[in-house]
């Protein structure tokens, strides 16, 4: 499973932000994007996610396993994401939170593999605790455990561990770039701290004028 | 020891004109209770039953249908470029007065109303139809009438929710998570949403459904009469020369009061037995619906073409002398209405001044509170904000007329001011706590640091900033006031008369331009306040 980006060009107003982007993300690969904040890194995964709004607009390619996903709606790009802060839905327990995404359905099915995922994460026997009674260290498991849930094809990551502190920051890269690599994803992330990327893994630079650089 | 003494400026004032009259005339209206030969007279009045079953019926109803009706809407239009115009506009919609639009509707649906002119002309009807539109004994258009008017009322509260930077900001992490865990629109609003919004306006619509449950002016204007909505059966007693006929409408008030607290309760507890059924709703698993749109943008434009219809009647029927049945329009018009209203403009001018004066002490109570209370102490007055809006206004005013007899306070403009001010205040304080507390303090450090004094800051910083909010308070506070009924009619005794005691004494069978006259001056007025504040508002950059 792979994601390809054509050429992809994003503006704000008229003005352009990144210019004819293009990259391609194998299986199991997980690409870093660095960049100053304002350079339209943040843009792009929406852009790919499919919900880029105005005054932002983009043209380009977004292929997932050789699909053009162009006319295809956001909700159903089957592209996980994670973001800063863990959104966990504060109306849900820990483990409808993870039911949520999950493809509908045997409930008592459904149930053992929620149960299976939260085992996985180290949070066996949470599935009825409330999100704000965890750490922030397992909240942002559960929030990448119920990505994984949804069986997304490829995954964006918008900066995730930037709210962490140090030592919980090299715990959470170690245990995400784990699971993505089990389950062979396709991964796309941002940040600005060197230090997230994975070790041999490609690194792109976008910089003030949209240009790229591969180091 | 300052700021206990600064704290008596927030406590005092409103405690004496406001709490007191408040509290007071609650313990009265609970005192009545103690009548033994006026509950039996109660359960003994024939209508009793009927009657309160027609009552509680129409509040559900017109509070379920109207917060599916505007979820529907907001559902739909959230997120367009139209939501921030449609937020910005609900105001004026829920700025006019229950009773005249009451009234106004209830031209334009009567036989020989404007609808029934449209298939008439074209048919070549020479007479109305013998349908009964208002009045029906179902009940039917007075639930009409509410569920248009708290359709307004209901996005509104959802889009002042929705303003807030914090659910803004949290609410559009929740719906890119949803969506790309494989959620459509519909289900996105269904499952993520709504759950987040409705456990939030549970006071809002608790108010919501009491109001119609408890209503009286629009029920006697154009709910049922055989039998009438309780309420209008205790208002009747209320109002009865007979002291024991008064007594068995205290203690009406109360039993509809403590009949609603009881379904309250029972809703309630369905509410936690149904929440497993409801949470494995919400966790089946993605669906990829989206929200009809068109649909609700639909029921957008119906309700304001309604709302349109409403005020456009109101004035072809006020200047209207001679409008045989199918025209469409009047053939002959005259002013007469407008010159007889305005030759004696004691209703008005009332009306204006009892709206104006309490708006005036609602917005320095409030601020006085917040400026010298400890935000703690918010909770407190909150509570019992909410607590006057949410309990029967028939029960507060009933026990603040008795309060009002030892007083000698009945009959006179201050009882009135007084009576006024309890809801007035209740809402003026509501609308204005969120923004009024989170004013960034840091403001008030720099501007200090800058050599400003206190009150340089307060009128030259603060105030400005502040503008928009005390506007908006100011102009739903005008909205209140004027559409006040019940605790008017009650207090002024017979003695003061406003456009809305006009108005539902006309509506009973009287002059149709004169009420039409009254019922458009009721209108107006709330509507010129809301286009001011929204002047006021958008000029503060």
């Amino acid at each position: 499973m792979t994601l390809r980006l054509e050429n992809i060009s994003i503006r704000i107003g008229g003005v352009p932000l990144i210019a004819a982007f293009s990259l391609s993300v194998q299986d199991g690969e997980i690409i870093t994007l660095m960049g100053p904040s304002g350079s339209g890194k943040s843009s792009l995964l929406a852009y790919i996610a499919g919900d880029l709004t105005p005054p932002l607009n983009g043209i380009g390619g977004v292929v997932l396993n050789g699909a053009d996903l162009e006319t295809v709606r956001p909700e159903q790009r089957r592209i996980g994401r994670l973001f800063q802060d863990d959104l966990l839905f504060p109306h849900m327990t820990v483990g409808q939170n993870l039911l949520f995404g999950m493809a509908r359905g045997d409930r008592s099915e459904r149930i053992a593999m929620m149960r299976a995922a939260l085992a996985q994460a180290g949070l066996e026997g949470f599935e009825d605790r409330q999100p704000h009674t965890l750490s922030g260290g397992q909240r942002a498991r559960v929030a990448l455990m119920r990505a994984l849930m949804a069986k997304p094809d490829c995954m964006l990551l918008d900066e995730p561990f930037n709210k962490l502190d140090k030592a919980l920051r090299a715990n959470l890269r170690a245990y995400v770039f784990n699971h993505l690599k089990i389950r062979n994803i396709a991964c796309l992330m941002v940040t600005h701290d060197i230090e997230d990327a994975p070790e041999g893994g490609r690194i792109l630079h976008i910089g003030h004028e949209g240009e790229l650089k591969i180091v | 020891m300052r700021t206990k003494l600064t704290a008596l400026v927030g406590f005092l004032p409103l405690g004496a004109f406001w709490l007191f009259p408040l509290l007071m005339g609650l313990l009265a209206a609970f005192y009545a209770a103690g009548d033994g030969a006026a509950w039996s007279a109660l359960f003994a009045h024939p209508q009793f039953w009927s009657a309160l079953r027609l009552s509680l019926v129409t509040g559900t109803v017109s509070l379920v249908v109207s917060t599916v009706l505007a979820l529907w809407i907001v559902a739909g239009v959230h997120g367009t470029s139209r939501w921030p115009r449609l937020a910005g506009h609900m105001g004026g919609f829920l700025s006019l007065p229950h009773l005249a639009f009451a009234i106004g509707l209830g031209f334009l649906i009567m036989p020989s109303g404007l609808m029934a002119r449209v298939p008439g002309s074209l048919a070549g009807w020479t007479a109305p139809p013998q349908w009964i539109t208002t009045q029906d004994p179902y009940g039917i258009s007075l639930v009409a009438v509410l569920i248009l008017k708290e359709v307004p009322f209901v996005i509104w509260l959802i889009s002042s929710l929705l303003a807030r930077k914090d659910m803004a900001l949290m609410l559009r992490g929740h719906w890119l998570v949803s969506q790309s865990l494989g959620h459509g629109s519909a289900s996105t609003w269904l499952r993520v949403f709504i759950p987040q919004i409705l456990p939030r306006l549970k006071w809002p619509l608790i108010i919501v459904w009491v109001y119609g449950a408890s209503v009286v002016d629009v029920a006697l204007a154009i709910g049922p009469t055989q039998p009438p909505p309780l309420a209008v059966i205790i208002w009747a007693d209320l109002n009865n020369a007979d002291q024991a006929i008064n007594a068995r409408g205290s203690v009406g008030a109360l039993f509809l009061t403590v009949v609603l607290a009881g379904l309250g309760l029972a809703f309630h507890a369905a509410w936690r037995l149904a929440s497993p059924k409801i949470a494995r709703f919400v966790v089946r698993g993605p669906s990829p619906g989206s929200i009809a749109r068109k649909s609700a943008l639909a029921l957008l434009t119906f309700m304001c073409a309604i709302y349109v219809l409403v005020l456009l009647v109101l004035g072809i029927m006020s200047i209207a002398a001679q409008w045989p049945y199918p025209d469409l329009l009047p053939t002959q018009l005259r002013w007469a209405a407008w010159e007889q209203a305005l030759a004696s403009p004691a209703p008005l001018i009332n009306s204006l001044s009892f709206a104006l004066a309490c708006v005036i002490a609602a917005l320095a109570f409030a601020v006085m509170w917040f400026e010298s209370v400890d935000e703690r102490l918010d909770p407190v007055l909150l509570a019992l904000a909410v607590a006057a809006l949410a309990l029967p206004s028939l029960l507060i005013a009933d026990g603040q007329y008795l309060v009002f007899l030892q007083l000698g306070l009945n009959g006179t403009w201050f009882g009135v001011f007084l009576a006024h001010l309890t809801p007035v205040f209740a809402y003026v304080f509501i609308v204005l706590k969120g923004p009024y507390r989170a004013f960034d303090a840091r403001y008030r450090s720099v501007s200090l640091g800058l050599n400003t004094s206190a009150l340089r800051f307060w009128l030259a910083i603060k105030m400005p900033l502040l503008k928009p909010a005390l506007a908006a308070a100011a102009a739903i506070g005008v909205g209140v006031g004027m559409a006040q009924y019940v605790p008017i009619q009650l207090i002024a005794a017979g003695r003061i008369s406003t456009l809305s005691i006009e108005a539902v004494t006309l509506a009973s069978g009287g002059n149709r331009q004169l009420l039409a006259v009254f019922s458009l001056m009721l209108a107006v007025i709330p509507l010129a306040a809301f286009a001011c504040a929204a002047r006021l508002g958008r000029q503060t950059p």
